[in-house]
């Protein structure tokens, strides 16, 4: 609509904090609390109009929040809310739609069954005949229209159900477009879309801001922001990072503004001794729903008393590692096995019961179940055990006993064993986790963000406690967003990218700026690629992997001392 | 709008035990209101000799005496001259509790699970024929008499018990390893069982002496009502003994739920699959192995109402499962509560045919004033379970797309209900806002957690 705006806009790259009405959507110090977690806080964020903004942060880091206040779901505590120039407070999202904003979801809002017209026009099908029927002559027209402008190539009579997902995609742009919106916000688009689709979508962004729409990405993969945006906003912990400009950046750079770099207290451990193999993968491969292969080939051994840290952007395939690690999905190829024992076809019933203690990443859905109190989630996982159950009947006077103690002791508030689970804070809820897996007595303790959410205090409580697990000889693996995390506590670090480790290492051998390369899926140069990957050639036998990955007994280990 | 309906989803999910009883008590009265007021003026439209008249109008119907009768005569009139307290109405009530409490309780260890078992009654006729069959094989080589009694009595509820597992077991099966939806494969072999059973019947087991679709009557000492015992007679088709059975197969199954393993992973399996599986929950033997505790209680269901009611299996079963539907959900799915949502069940069918027997009022009529019963007492607890499946976060994401104006027309019948609900709740209103606060901290968490993904 305003496309004489795009070409001036092209000219002035330093040009962000001009005047306001050059700003399509203008969020200034947006605070939005919910009860014990403030999701933005005091949030800036400054779209030009006619260009790609992304908005890049790690999952929870306030991404969809901020979006979700500037679409009208949410009303921020404190702050200002600009769009065009105009200061708004939007009731719903009818009103942010009536102003020119529209949201494409990541999960898509369309009616399977009917036609790309219908979808497109619903809720807002012109009428004839008085308002008797549906106009579909006009709809129609306006569709091709928008086709035409846009470059698109979707046939409006065509069933969604036969559309591929992104063609599905681009139906969710036309209904936005249709609406009349200037600013779309596009949820996480990539993350259904094949490698082809995704280019596509980048060939439509690209006409859209030529046509001088202004695009809202949200993204947690640094290489889209990069690739898509014209200028990036860090977001981290409900923070503001900073708003760069990708050509101005590097990816690594990125990388680290993402996870940050939290001051923690050193506590750096005392030399290792290099025990028995605990876990070990061989050749791990795994796809995920959409079947796409989100791990490729991953070996890994974890000795008792050491700890193997896992560092990587989130979304790089860790999760699907971990979960078949501890038996919640079953890998499509490859080995695990487990206190010597090839557990790869074992349940979780099993290998819990083998000794295998689990922090699982999500906790309000797998590591507690909400509205049961205290005392009920302190048995999750041990209801069979015959610590806790006898020919089938839980002693749920010992499991109040043990619920107290881990309560106690890890400082878990209120200390009520009454309270139901979700009535604790999100600190409290992964104290109380990490406290009942951690008092399970196990072999493996396979540990993701151990301390998301949790205050200093505690995140120094449970990394000593992870140490004193170390030394007692259990195996840890490790899984954190946060690289100073990894980076102390693990003896050994593989770091993640794309499904597959980039480089296993001592950590003390990385510098940031290499860790932050690797994240990123580039291998500094001056690293030798082939020594240090997990090539082929080390999954060839268990000795090979062994070597390549086994605690190198005489490396810098004395230096970090 | 919306938001106050979130509000009450909320305070009705954390409502504690003492006001969900109240509020119980007080959609009760409010039905019995509405109901008082129905009744009056359709006597306006019937004609009697006698009636109330006002202006001009005849008014033929006396509500009070209609819900007199209704509850007390579902009693046997306990404040009129010549009260027994072993009496055929009383009788009746007791009888249908008891039925309703098996086909209860069998909803609602599926709805415990997170599954909608509709098909307990299927399991029920299931169960009874297998029972009725079984009995009467099992009589030929079993003595008669005493010893009969305490042989073939057990045989029988174990045959129906096994037979309504089964049958129970094919829908959990279906589920867990086809991905079929119990709702729909559930009705399907509702009438599967129908026809099941009616062939099976004319193929082999009909009764040669009788024209009637049925099967030979069990032997005499089989039947519950015959044993020996204090209470009711054996022509009354109740027995103490089998209420009493009902009674600790109530407490058993609460006890199961509560205190073992089983029962403790079934309830995680119900309110939280995935953190089922985090605790090393087999989600697909959960899945086949509630369905068939579900359906062995609706075949412990149907075993009784063989043994106890005709002492043989017939065609037409009553729709005792179904109704099991509508006390699991008047009970929240609480065993125990089972007990006191089947005895109301009883007092209205009893109460009912006391109705017709004692006033002018239509059978149609009669038929309207318990399903108001029913529908005022039930819809705070559906309301419940709905507002607990789906939770707050996943209505704000309905609402994300914007199409605002189809959500609207959503809230209009929540709407409706709130008058309904809000009697009950203002008495508790004090203590709802504690777990109104409690909530709020839940939908944060939710949020978080959904956040970016």
């Amino acid at each position: 609509m305003t496309e004489t705006r795009t070409g001036a806009d092209e000219t002035d790259p330093s040009g962000r904090p001009s005047t306001n009405s050059d700003l399509a959507v203008h969020l200034d110090g947006i605070t939005k609390r919910f009860p014990g977690v403030i999701a933005n806080d005091d949030v800036d964020l400054a779209v030009e109009r006619g260009t790609v903004h992304a908005l890049l942060g790690e999952n929870g880091a306030g991404k969809t929040t901020l979006m979700n206040v500037l679409y009208g779901l949410y009303e921020p505590n404190e702050g200002r809310v600009v769009v065009d120039g105009t200061e708004r407070s939007f009731e719903s999202p009818r009103d942010a739609i009536e102003t020119g904003i529209g949201m494409i979801h990541q999960h898509f809002m369309l009616v399977d069954t009917m036609t790309v017209a219908e979808n497109i026009a619903l809720g807002n099908e012109p009428r004839k005949w008085f308002g008797l029927a549906v106009d579909r002559d006009r709809i129609d027209q306006k569709i091709h229209d928008l086709c035409d402008r846009y470059g698109f190539d979707v046939d409006p009579q065509a069933t969604v159900s036969d559309l591929s997902v992104g063609a599905q995609q681009r139906v969710e742009i036309l209904k936005a477009l249709y609406r009349g919106a200037d600013i779309l916000i596009l949820d996480e688009p990539t993350a259904v879309l094949t490698p082809q689709e995704v280019e596509g979508l980048y060939d439509v962004l690209e006409e859209l801001t030529a046509q001088g729409k202004t695009i809202i990405f949200i993204t947690h993969k640094l290489g889209e922001a990069t690739h898509a945006a014209d200028e990036i906003t860090v977001l981290r912990d409900g923070k503001s990072v900073g708003t760069v400009d990708p050509n101005q950046t590097s990816q690594d750079e990125l990388a680290e503004y993402m996870v940050g770099r939290e001051v923690l207290l050193e506590a750096e451990a005392d030399a290792r001794e290099a025990g028995e193999t605990v876990l070990s993968a061989a050749d791990l491969t795994v796809e995920d729903a959409r079947d796409v292969e989100v791990v490729s080939g991953i070996d890994l051994e974890v000795h008792a008393g050491e700890i193997f840290g896992i560092a990587g952007v989130d979304g790089n395939g860790q999760a699907e590692l971990i979960e078949s690690i501890t038996g919640l999905m079953t890998p499509d190829e490859g080995t695990i096995s487990f206190g010597g024992k090839d557990v790869t076809e074992w349940s979780r019933r099993e290998r819990i019961a083998a000794g295998m203690a689990y922090i699982p990443e999500d906790r309000h859905e797998r590591g507690l179940v909400m509205s049961f109190d205290l005392v009920e989630n302190g048995v999750l996982g041990s209801q069979r055990s015959p610590e806790f159950s006898r020919s089938g009947r839980i002693n749920w006077d010992g499991v109040r006993d043990h619920t107290e103690s881990v309560i106690d002791t890890y400082d878990v508030r209120p200390p009520d064993a009454d309270a139901d689970a979700e009535s604790l804070s999100g600190g409290n809820q992964q104290k109380f986790i990490v406290g009942r897996e951690f008092e399970r007595d196990p072999d493996l303790v396979v540990a993701t963000h151990p301390t998301r959410g949790v205050d200093i205090g505690s995140t120094e409580f449970i990394h000593d406690r992870l140490l004193d697990l170390r030394r007692e000889g259990v195996a840890i693996l490790l899984v954190s967003s946060k690289l100073d995390e990894v980076r102390s506590l693990s003896d050994r670090l593989a770091v993640i990218y794309e499904g597959q480790f980039m480089d296993v290492t001592d950590p003390d051998d990385l510098t940031e700026e290499e860790l932050g390369l690797l994240m990123a899926g580039e291998r500094p140069e001056e690293r030798p690629v082939s020594e240090s990957t997990t090539g082929t050639d080390s999954s060839m036998d268990a000795t090979g992997s062994d070597a390549a990955f086994g605690p190198e007994t005489g490396d810098t280990g004395g230096e970090s001392e | 709008m919306r938001e106050s309906i979130e509000q009450l989803l909320d305070r009705l999910i954390h409502a504690s035990a003492v006001e969900r009883v109240a509020v119980s008590i007080a959609a009760l009265l409010a039905s019995i209101l509405v109901g008082a007021v129905l009744v009056f003026v359709s006597g306006g439209f019937a004609s009697c000799r006698t009636g109330l008249d006002i202006v001009g109008w005849t008014f033929c119907y006396n509500p009070m005496q209609v819900y007199y009768e209704l509850f007390l005569g579902a009693l046997g009139h306990p404040l009129e001259p010549g009260f027994h307290p072993l009496n055929f109405n009383l009788a009746t009530t007791l009888q249908q509790t008891t039925l309703l409490v098996f086909t209860g309780l069998s909803v609602a260890v599926a709805f415990r699970a997170g599954l909608f078992n509709i098909g307990t009654q299927g399991q029920l006729v299931v169960g009874g024929l297998a029972t009725a069959v079984t009995v009467l094989y099992a009589a030929a080589i079993v003595p008669g008499g005493f010893v009969g009694t305490i042989v073939l009595i057990p045989i029988g509820v174990l045959a129906g018990a096994i037979a309504g597992g089964l049958y129970g077991a094919i829908p959990g099966a279906l589920k867990a390893y086809g991905g079929a939806n119990e709702v729909i494969t559930t009705i399907m072999l509702n009438f599967v069982a129908v026809g099941l059973t009616s062939t099976l019947l004319s193929w082999q087991f009909q009764d040669p002496n009788s024209a009637n679709p049925q099967t030979a009557p069990v032997p005499e000492y089989a039947e519950i009502p015959n044993i020996p015992f204090i209470g009711f007679g054996g022509r009354m088709n109740f027995s103490m003994l089998a209420l009493g059975f009902a009674i600790v197969l109530m407490i058993v199954i609460a006890w199961l739920l509560a205190r073992t393993s089983f029962g403790y992973e079934l309830r995680i399996s119900g309110v939280q699959p995935l953190a089922a599986a985090y605790g090393g929950v087999d989600d697909k033997r959960m899945t086949v192995t509630s369905m068939t505790l579900s359906g062995a209680l609706g075949g412990i269901g149907g075993a009784f109402w063989v043994l106890m009611v005709h002492g043989r299996w017939l065609e037409n079963v009553p729709a005792l499962g179904f109704d099991g539907i509508a006390v699991s959900i008047l009970a929240g799915n609480n065993p125990l509560g089972v007990g006191a949502a089947a005895f109301l069940f009883g007092v209205l069918q009893s109460g009912s045919r006391s109705i017709s027997t004692g006033t002018a009022v239509p059978p149609e009529l009669v038929g309207i004033l318990s399903g108001l019963i029913i529908l005022f007492v039930a819809m705070p607890e559906f309301f419940r379970m709905i507002g607990m499946r789906y939770g707050i976060g996943q209505k704000k994401a309905v609402r994300a797309d914007g199409g605002a104006r189809v959500a609207t027309d959503e809230e209009s019948p929540n709407g409706g209900n709130r008058t309904s609900v809000d009697d009950g709740d203002q008495p508790a209103a004090d203590d709802g806002n504690q777990t109104v606060a409690a909530d709020g901290d839940q939908t944060a968490a939710d949020n978080g957690g959904e956040g970016d993904d």
